[in-house]
């Protein structure tokens, strides 16, 4: 193995070392609550809305809990990660090294990318227990999915370099991306809307994440999938380019 | 060739601040370099701009004839920094703070167990190998920072205040390791508050005030060009506190 091979796979390791060391935080609680999620609104809810669009509410809602829990942990996952290395000044360790800007983004991005993953297949194998859930287009849905933890991933790398305070990530999470989260149609169909929310929801990019997972996992979309997979991924490049600037530039990272 | 170059370095910050004002400075391979000054002076900005935690203004720097912008990553592989806070990662063990940064500099697993094993050793932190390295205490915290520093071979050893805060067993302990290592041919920059450390330890020592080198020399070098008899009261000559010297005191109470 190269001396750049050690280094990349070093520094995933500290990441992945991290979220591990604190599961119970970061792997067992966004588990816990997407379960929650499932009982509420698959038994308590479901058993009222029996149906939509041809599949229980249950299986309905499934698939964007998963694409949630992907993305919300692929982002508080990174910037925390990066603002609590800034904090105690951790991160110099890495910064001093001959790490290069790419290997370093790379190695935080993968960071949440990967705690998303475990989380989403925890969280598909738990409720694959519980009721059947299908898997109709394998290859929407994997790269779907791998887009959208990509991307999130990315979003948590931004917040948590440009974060001087918890208070920053929090207010990230809280008011902008879990009321983009729960408004782009996790719990429902944006087409049983009454306007003008319907036609708010399609301006919610998370709305065209959750119908590709959607689509992925039940083949039911109200979107054009070749438009929606094509505009993540030039956003997430886009992001991912971004924040390769900012880390060649060492904006908030170096004096 | 120098072990450390630097030219004409400008470290001017967003606010507008000139921590660096056309800094020259040049470390000769094996020496034991000592950089003075007050609070504020720019040691430690010198110290983050030659290993990229900091980006020069302008100027160059370089480590062993490599470029430490534009050529950094054989740069910094020649560096090894113990900073001046205690920059540990809360989430590793002390075991873990050694391998982890050997891993970034690229050491295979192998080379990593026995230099991390060999480190634990020699700064008495074998018995607190798998403790977290927030649980340490402030000197035990230090030792880590320096055996990290050393934990991939680093041919210029950048110590900034490494003493500082430590009691003095420790502060000897360090002296004769560092002075060990020195005399095995690492280079060594050594920033510090404590004269004596500075007279003790290093071959030659520059002032830095207000962003710029201002004198350097051998520790009498100094003391004749400030027209004093030791660096402590040449010190004072820097930075305007005369009045405090031992030898004026002690003439005005006889």
């Amino acid at each position: 193995m190269s001396a750049a091979q050690i280094r990349f796979l070093t520094l995933v390791r500290r990441e992945v070392n991290r979220f591990l060391k604190i599961k119970r935080q970061t792997v067992g609680a966004p588990l816990l609550e997407t379960f929650l999620y499932i009982s509420v609104f698959g038994a308590a809810l479901g058993s009222r809305i029996k149906e939509l669009h041809g599949f229980d509410y249950v299986v309905f809602v499934i698939p964007g809990l998963i694409m949630m829990a992907w993305a919300t942990n692929a982002f508080s996952n990174n910037s925390s990660s990066i603002l609590q290395q800034k904090f105690q000044r951790a991160i110099d360790d890495q910064l001093s090294s001959p790490a290069s800007p790419l290997e370093l983004l790379l190695a935080f991005s993968l960071g949440g990318f990967l705690r998303g993953m475990i989380v989403a297949i925890l969280t598909f194998s738990a409720a694959s227990l519980l009721v059947d859930i299908p898997v109709d287009h394998v290859l929407v849905l994997v790269p779907g999915l791998f887009l959208v933890g990509f991307f999130f991933a990315q979003i948590g790398v931004l917040i948590g370099v440009r974060a001087e305070q918890f208070d920053d990530v929090s207010t990230a999470q809280t008011f902008v991306l879990q009321p983009l989260i729960f408004l782009g149609g996790v719990f429902y169909s944006a087409s049983l809307l009454p306007e003008p929310f319907e036609t708010m929801t399609r301006f919610d990019p998370i709305y065209y994440m959750i119908a590709l997972v959607r689509y992925g996992f039940l083949g039911y979309t109200e979107t054009s999938i070749g438009l929606s997979l094509l505009l993540l991924t030039l956003a997430t490049f886009a992001l991912f380019a971004f924040n390769l600037r900012l880390f060649a530039r060492g904006y908030k990272l170096r004096a | 060739m120098s072990a450390l170059r630097i030219t004409d370095l400008i470290k001017r910050y967003d606010t507008g601040v000139e921590a660096l004002r056309r800094v020259s400075l040049e470390i000769e391979q094996g020496e034991f370099f000592g950089l003075l000054g007050p609070n504020g002076a720019g040691k430690s900005t010198l110290i983050h701009c030659t290993t990229g935690l900091a980006q020069p203004t302008s100027g160059a720097i370089e480590v062993f004839g490599h470029d430490a912008i534009t050529n950094y990553a054989e740069a910094r592989l020649a560096v090894g920094l113990a900073a001046q806070e205690l920059n540990l990662d809360w989430f590793l063990t002390v075991e873990e703070s050694l391998d982890y940064h050997g891993g970034y500099f690229g050491m295979p697993r192998k080379e990593r167990q026995g230099r991390a094993a060999e480190l634990l050793e020699t700064f008495s932190l074998i018995d607190k190998r798998d403790e977290r390295t927030r649980t340490l205490s402030g000197g035990m915290k230090r030792r880590l920072v320096l055996a990290r520093a050393l934990m991939h071979r680093p041919r210029l050893l950048i110590l900034d205040e490494p003493t500082a805060g430590v009691d003095v067993e420790l502060r000897l302990e360090l002296w004769h390791y560092v002075q060990r290592i020195n005399a095995e041919g690492t280079t060594i920059l050594l920033t510090t508050h404590y004269i004596e450390e500075a007279e003790q330890l290093c071959d030659r020592i520059a002032f830095i005030n207000h962003g710029q080198i201002v004198a350097q020399g051998t520790s009498p070098e100094l003391a004749s060009e400030y027209g004093v008899v030791s660096l402590e009261d040449a010190y004072l000559e820097l930075v305007g506190r005369k009045e405090l010297s031992r030898a004026r005191i002690e003439s005005e109470v006889s």
